[in-house]
């Protein structure tokens, strides 16, 4: 992702995504599975009233989200965490780049986190030195071929097993192989040391408890709890709007979260850390560090476009996302793809840089069935377009198209004399454009239906 | 529900999701269970601290003191979740919660009174006072990061072995 503030170069990086059929082939199968296992998972379970209840604790957080934030830092630092609170990328990456410095720190493992690849924090932390290995193994994956995440929660599903094989053969000097479980255990070998030599562990959370400082951390692979339990460091960054109000909130979200995510009933490993290890304890890190990131959350939180904040990063809008469902993730060349990654980057990264990606919608509704918090992503994605054309975004060529379509079609004269325009004119317009959008517009009726019925 | 039919309902759940189950009727019988399950084992880790750790018998020649080095964890673990196949470690009273995710085996006797229908009964048992780290485990370590292929054992445990007992 790049960080300047030109626009995304939305259209060419889909020209370039559509002509890579194996890209298309791993998205489609990718996709497909995660729907699949998805319906399955929720069949005959009382999802409305699931959806209604999380979403109804997710508005009550952000309702009263300064009073949440208070509380959870005072529940934090009672379990003897320390909090910082961080205002934007720069300063949280300040912040733990001087937690890990000021202890020494040569080697970090972390956990999958989207925040820290919001703030760009692994080439902040290499720069001062500081090994930093992602340990999911699609994280890893992609870590090792220098490459983005091309989904949130299964960041290398674009690419294939022989590529995987080749990477791990040159970069890590093991003999070649296409097999799934042989690779994996390379990762489980190389990574296991880093486990047990790392100074530090660096996570995100998907939630955190307001009444009890706690952070509550999935996975499927060990890793997160390897990260969490093994260095004697732990350092967690996540955003403000994470939180939970109580640990009574928490049984919702467990049912919610994996099955939305990939249709299991539950990850393998749900983790809830109060604290670092307490005198009497034999688990957890002897020091827990919170970094409590903004980032632009206050701001939207006081705008029309609070609510994408419910956003639980389930991934369940990428899956059914007919636009994602055909290019993929590193199209929108955003840390956040998708659906409720089109809001998060026009709020997070402004409407300059993120315009073109505004058009990277069907406007559908599958995101927002599938949405287990109900976050309201059709409404939220056509005010996003009404405000990039306010603001100046639309193309002149499109500008003055619709001014003109309006004043055509707004007049029952000028309509009709436009059919008949069209249709006299259908023949060259074809022969012009040859190939492309054009050519798979019907060709207009002799008789229009409206003369029809006169 | 009564505790039967919760137990079953976890045992079924458990089993769905990957890991192996067993009901045992008494301490005897966990027992039998246990050394047929360890037959093979090369190097054993156990906390030795719960009552029904202590109760069990570890061939003394396979004990190995670090989890980090051994083949098999056994150990009584706090409870586990009917609802979720979920069967729950924490770090209350010294317990080592990371034993049972560094060894490729992870062999849990669970007391059979302490398995709770759902994800809020378990939790509305501590309220505020949360121990520093509870975890549930649901089922092996897995991956599908390549491909989309299942793959058991990543970071933590490729078999996981629940044992019910009274």
């Amino acid at each position: 992702m790049s960080s300047s503030r030109e626009a995304i170069t939305f259209r060419a990086n889909v020209q370039k995504a559509l002509r890579d059929p194996m890209l298309r082939e791993a998205i489609k199968r990718a996709t497909d599975t995660f729907v699949t296992k998805r319906t399955e998972g929720i069949a005959s379970l009382p999802m409305e009233e699931w959806r209604e209840k999380a979403s109804t604790i997710r508005m009550k957080v952000l309702d009263n989200l300064p009073q949440y934030v208070e509380q959870f830092c005072a529940s934090a630092e009672r379990a003897g965490a320390k909090v910082y609170q961080a205002v934007d990328a720069e300063s949280a990456r300040r912040t733990v780049a001087g937690i890990l410095e000021d202890r020494g720190v040569k080697k970090v493992v972390k956990a999958k986190s989207m925040v820290t690849e919001e703030i760009h924090l692994n080439p902040c932390l290499q720069e001062r030195g500081i090994d930093v290995l992602e340990t999911d193994l699609g994280e890893y994956i992609v870590q090792l071929a220098a490459e983005a995440p091309s989904h949130i929660l299964a960041p290398a599903i674009h690419k294939t097993r022989e590529q995987i094989g080749k990477l791990f053969a040159e970069k890590l000097g093991v003999d070649y192989s296409d097999d799934p479980t042989v690779l994996t255990r390379v990762a489980r070998n190389v990574l296991r040391t880093e486990f047990l030599t790392a100074d530090a562990g660096i996570t995100g959370a998907p939630f955190a408890v307001a009444d009890t400082g706690s952070l509550v951390i999935f996975t499927n692979e060990g890793n997160g709890r390897m990260v969490t339990t093994v260095p004697r460091l732990h350092v967690a960054v996540l955003t403000i709007e994470k939180l939970l109000p109580s640990v009574t909130d928490l049984p919702s979200f467990v049912r919610l979260l994996p099955r939305s995510a990939t249709g299991q009933m539950l990850s393998s490993y749900v983790s809830v850390i109060t604290g670092p290890r307490k005198p009497g304890d034999f688990t957890g890190a002897d020091e827990l560090h919170i970094v409590l990131l903004d980032n632009g959350r206050w701001e939207i939180l006081k705008g029309e476009y609070r609510e994408i904040l419910k956003c639980i990063r389930c991934s369940a809008c990428l899956n059914v996302c007919p636009v994602y469902r055909a290019i993929g993730g590193h199209a929108y060349d955003s840390t956040y793809p998708g659906p409720m990654g089109i809001v998060l980057t026009a709020l997070l990264e402004g409407m300059e840089r993120a315009h073109p990606v505004l058009d990277a919608t069907t406007l559908c509704g599958a995101c927002v069935d599938a949405c287990p918090v109900k976050v309201p992503l059709v409404r939220l994605l056509c005010r996003l377009r009404e405000a990039s054309v306010e603001e100046g975004f639309a193309p002149l060529l499109e500008k003055r198209g619709m001014s003109a379509y309006g004043a055509v079609v707004s007049s029952p004269v000028m309509f009709a004399f436009g059919q008949t325009l069209a249709r006299i004119f259908w023949p060259f317009a074809q022969k012009l454009s040859g190939y492309g959008p054009m050519s798979r517009i019907p060709r207009p009726v002799a008789r229009a239906f409206r003369r029809r019925m006169l | 529900m009564n505790n039967d039919r919760v137990v079953s309902l976890f045992m079924e759940n458990a089993t769905k999701c990957g890991a192996e189950t067993f009901r045992a009727a008494g301490l005897d019988e966990a027992q039998r269970l246990l050394d047929d399950l360890l037959r093979n084992a090369k190097s054993i880790f156990c906390p030795g601290v719960g009552e029904k750790e202590r109760a069990l018998v570890i061939p003394p020649e396979k004990r190995e003191e670090d989890y980090r080095e051994a083949s098999v964890c056994v150990e009584e673990v706090f409870g586990a979740v009917a609802e979720t196949g979920s069967i729950v470690c924490s770090s209350e009273g010294g317990r080592v919660v990371q034993a049972g995710l560094l060894p490729p085996h992870h062999v849990a006797i669970v007391p059979q009174e302490r398995i709770y229908e759902t994800v809020e009964d378990l939790f509305a048992l501590w309220g505020q006072d949360i121990p520093t780290n509870v975890t549930l485990e649901t089922g092996p370590s897995r991956t599908a990061d390549i491909e989309l292929t299942l793959t058991i054992g990543v970071h933590g445990p490729e078999r996981l072995t629940i044992i019910v007992a009274p």
